[in-house]
């Protein structure tokens, strides 16, 4: 077993990597004066992994919203749910499923052992028969059709519809209805033996925490596992966008509006490729910037606007999303803003100001021990550590962001999605 | 558990700091409080969007952007929210701690006076707020009232307090009315100010490392200059539902939205509030709560049922969402779990998980500077404040009998169902 101690003079703080002989790679960051703990265990594994093999034998193919159905089924155990048991200590307990990982966690102030116990028990434990699959298909039937009834959803999904032509990010994280009902307690088990091993796996603590309170747990708990190799499949995604232009009747009265340039996916980047493209985005279109204000002055945005780097295996994109009366207008103004500043350059005064601002935001999450904790599980599946972030940011150049910005937000590779009430012009 | 420190700075105006050292951020919050009233709700909420906006010394929108961002990403927030019958107006600056400023500037100093120069040195001529900063905002407020019903969930337990409480105050939306936000103009809107400035009841509440003692001067100084008369603030409280109306809308869904709304008959400073508290824990609050166990685990009707108690109000809230062939269904095992309580049919174990879990929530809330802020500002129209650990003890004495007794009050006033149209036979 190998223990890291990663420090930051930046932030101020520091925490231990470890690598526990079961095969699990584990975080733990203690947080000084703090009363609560926050304990987070993932999986390199999400809603777009539907293809797969495992040391190198047949390719298989899954439903699609199985890894978010497993995350609920794993939830149960042979003597009844996970939250009846996290009942017992207090600890408040979920978990959720994203397009490349499935996370369960809980927060407790008290009885800390016996929680983390309850978790690594569950993950560890898979528990379906054919009766509780087909439980679970009329409550995940409602969380799908909840978010067919969220316009913020909806415009999101139709965006990356139209966008990516075979990528699984296209599809919705739950999967559908009809999709659900193909799950089986077989493809659930199968899934889980493939990805639910410690070694595709990290769990992070923080808070009033020890290395030595997580690793007496741990040894006590873990179930050391073989190394597996685990291929994902996907189909070849081109560069081009499907098409330009989507948009949904939907009962609102206030359209919404996502606009989304598809990048090159060379793999995810790394502490200074994000730093750099988190400034450049902060420089474009934060509420500082040219363009938001001239959004404004033409009463094409309100506060709701908003960018995101949105990526991950396969995928890469950038996206402005918000509310418009007029999203069409509101779309070609930021098209138009993008060509006009590749060609004038970027201003080094804003440069600075957004610089200051990605900065001041990293260090404020580290306030917060949930953050901390899903930050550490996000950097870790993404090969990035935390702390090289805060210095890749403190320490960016402007000529290095206006390199980044040259190779990407191609205007003539993006895509407009529009969800508007059925009575209304766009 | 951080403690608070309270002091009158002038005629209704307190200021309230919570030292402490964990956080790299501060955060400083005032509230102006005065009494909801449908005349008074958009001028006021335009108001808020208005100062927040500019000020002399930022005189424009991009002017004051680039003074927050430049002070690390510092955030300067409004909210216009309803704590029972009153209308709280908040302005926020929150930002890094001094220690993390690159340069060793303070962070927390500016801030403070940014946040003061915002509510008292707006930006206005001539006894006027600048037009084109009146209709920036007015738009964006339609903008929000229309927002507010993209969101069905949002839209429907607004629909349902509309209709519940009609005839009262607090029936009046935080936002107001478009006619009356249509009549807001930048003379009127000055006066709304000035009037604000002389009638509030103001709550400040600051939480961070740095000494508070400059925004006190400030504070204390520019109140001292304003001739001063607080509103005085009444809280209606209706104990018991006097009929029981359902309420159907439809609409092109996917999904039906059944929300239900009781009188608790207890509400703040009734002795038994954390009774009822629990007693809605114990029914829809957790993650062991009937509802979910029941409605949604057993009966796999749903994948939300949760329920919620307004304690300035004593208002109990239960919200659904369900398929439109299963509302009679969801509504009658809703109600069921309702009843099963009055009979007295709680567990040793549903009691004590559920205050477990509650002070669990109560000790989290410690370790953030949101948390610690929310905690206290939750508390100033209860007559005192308490730690954490006062309310987690007084919690812990809460007997099975006082639930049982708190969910005997409980009468059903209101059901609001918005039902999805494909389903309507």
């Amino acid at each position: 077993m190998n223990i890291r101690e990663i420090r930051s003079d930046r932030a101020g703080d520091s925490y231990f990597e470890i690598s526990h002989d079961s095969g699990l790679t584990v975080y733990v960051y203690p947080k000084e004066g703090y009363r609560s703990i926050y304990a987070i265990i993932g999986t390199n594994y999400g809603s777009i992994n539907t293809c797969f093999s495992l040391d190198g034998g047949e390719k298989i193919t899954v439903p699609d919203g199985i890894a978010h159905y497993l995350e609920h089924k794993l939830f149960e155990c042979e003597e009844g749910d996970a939250f009846a048991k996290y009942a017992k200590t207090g600890a408040s307990a979920n978990a959720y499923t994203s397009f490349e990982k499935t996370c369960y966690l809980f927060s407790c102030t008290d009885r800390f052992e016996e929680s983390l116990e309850i978790l690594l028990d569950f993950v560890q434990e898979p528990y379906f028969t054919p009766q509780t699959v087909a439980k679970e298909q009329g409550i995940i039937g409602q969380e799908i059709k909840m978010y067919d009834d969220s316009p913020e959803w909806r415009v999101m999904f139709n965006m990356l519809e139209n966008m990516y032509h075979s990528h699984p990010v296209r599809i919705d994280i739950a999967g559908t209805v009809e999709s659900i009902a193909e799950i089986t307690a077989e493809k659930l088990y199968e899934c889980y033996n493939t990805f639910y091993n410690l070694n595709n796996m990290a769990l992070c603590v923080a808070g009033n925490i020890t290395v030595e309170q997580v690793l007496g747990v741990l040894d006590r708990k873990l179930k050391p596992c073989e190394k597996h190799e685990i291929r994902n499949y996907f189909e070849d995604e081109p560069y081009e966008i499907v098409k330009p232009y989507i948009e949904q009747d939907f009962p609102v009265m206030m359209p919404m509006f996502n606009l989304g340039f598809k990048e090159r996916a060379e793999g995810v980047l790394d502490e200074k490729g994000l730093a750099q493209t988190e400034i450049l985005l902060s420089m474009l279109a934060s509420p500082t910037s040219k363009l938001y204000r001239e959004l404004m002055d033409l009463n094409l945005i309100n506060s709701s606007f908003a960018y995101e780097l949105f990526e991950g295996p396969g995928y890469c994109s950038v996206l402005f999303s918000g509310e418009s009366r007029a999203p069409k207008q509101a779309a070609e103004m930021i098209k138009d803003y993008i060509t006009r500043v590749k060609t004038d350059g970027l201003d080094r005064e804003e440069f600075e100001i957004a610089r200051r601002a990605v900065y001041g935001d990293v260090i404020s999450s580290l306030n917060n021990v949930s953050s901390i904790a899903n930050s550490v599980l996000a950097y870790h599946f993404s090969n990035n550590e935390m702390f090289r972030h805060i210095d890749a940011i403190a320490e960016a150049s402007f000529e290095d962001v206006e390199k980044r910005l040259s190779g990407m937000l191609d205007v003539n590779n993006c895509t407009l999605s529009v969800v508007k009430s059925p009575d209304s012009e766009v | 558990m951080s403690l608070i420190n309270r002091q009158k700075i002038a005629d209704g105006v307190y200021f309230n700091s919570v030292k402490d050292s964990r956080f790299k951020t501060m955060r400083i919050t005032a509230n102006l409080i005065v009494p909801l009233s449908a005349q008074t709700a958009s001028a006021n909420t335009l108001l808020l969007g208005v100062l927040s906006r500019s000020c002399r010394q930022y005189p424009d929108f991009t002017a004051l952007s680039k003074k927050l961002s430049s002070l690390y990403g510092a955030e300067l927030t409004v909210n216009s929210g309803k704590t029972g019958d009153r209308h709280v107006l908040s302005i926020s600056a929150a930002g890094i701690d001094d220690r993390y400023a690159f340069g060793g500037e303070s962070v927390a100093r500016e801030l403070s006076q940014l946040l003061c120069g915002v509510i008292f040195e707006p930006n206005i001529s001539g006894g006027a707020f600048l037009s084109e900063e009146v209709e920036q905002e007015r738009r964006q407020l339609f903008d929000l009232i229309d927002s507010e019903f993209n969101e069905k969930r949002i839209y429907a337990s607004n629909q349902l307090i509309k209709y519940m409480c009609g005839n009262e105050v607090f029936g009046t939306p935080r936002y107001g009315t478009v006619e009356s936000i249509n009549e807001v103009t930048p003379e009127s809107l000055y006066k709304t100010w000035q009037e604000l400035l002389r009638t509030a009841n103001v709550e400040i509440m600051y939480v961070g490392d740095s000494s508070p003692e400059k925004a006190i001067e400030v504070f204390t100084e520019t109140f001292s200059s304003i001739s001063r008369s607080p509103a005085e603030i009444t809280n209606e409280i209706v104990r018991s539902a006097e009929r029981e109306q359902s309420i159907v809308e439809e609409m092109e869904l996917a999904q039906s939205t059944v929300v239900m709304g009781f009188r608790g008959g207890i509400a703040v400073p009734d002795a038994q509030t954390n009774a009822a508290r629990l007693m809605c824990a114990v029914l829809g609050g957790t993650a062991q709560s009937k509802l979910f166990c029941n409605v949604r685990e057993k009966q796999s009707l749903c994948y939300y049922c949760a329920s919620r108690y307004d304690t300035q109000k004593g208002i109990m809230l239960v919200y659904s969402g369900v398929e439109g062939k299963n509302i009679e269904k969801a509504k009658a095992a809703i109600l069921k779990e309702i009843e099963d309580m009055k009979k007295g049919e709680i567990s040793d174990f549903e009691v004590e998980s559920t205050k477990l879990a509650l002070i669990n929530a109560f000790r989290s809330s410690n370790d953030t500077v949101s948390g610690i802020e929310s905690w206290y500002t939750s508390q100033l129209f209860n007559g005192e404040f308490k730690s954490i650990d006062e309310m987690s003890d007084e919690m812990s004495r809460v007997t099975k009998a006082e639930i049982i007794a708190a969910a005997q009050k409980l009468s059903l006033d209101t059901v609001y169902i918005l039902k999805n149209k494909e389903e309507v036979k």
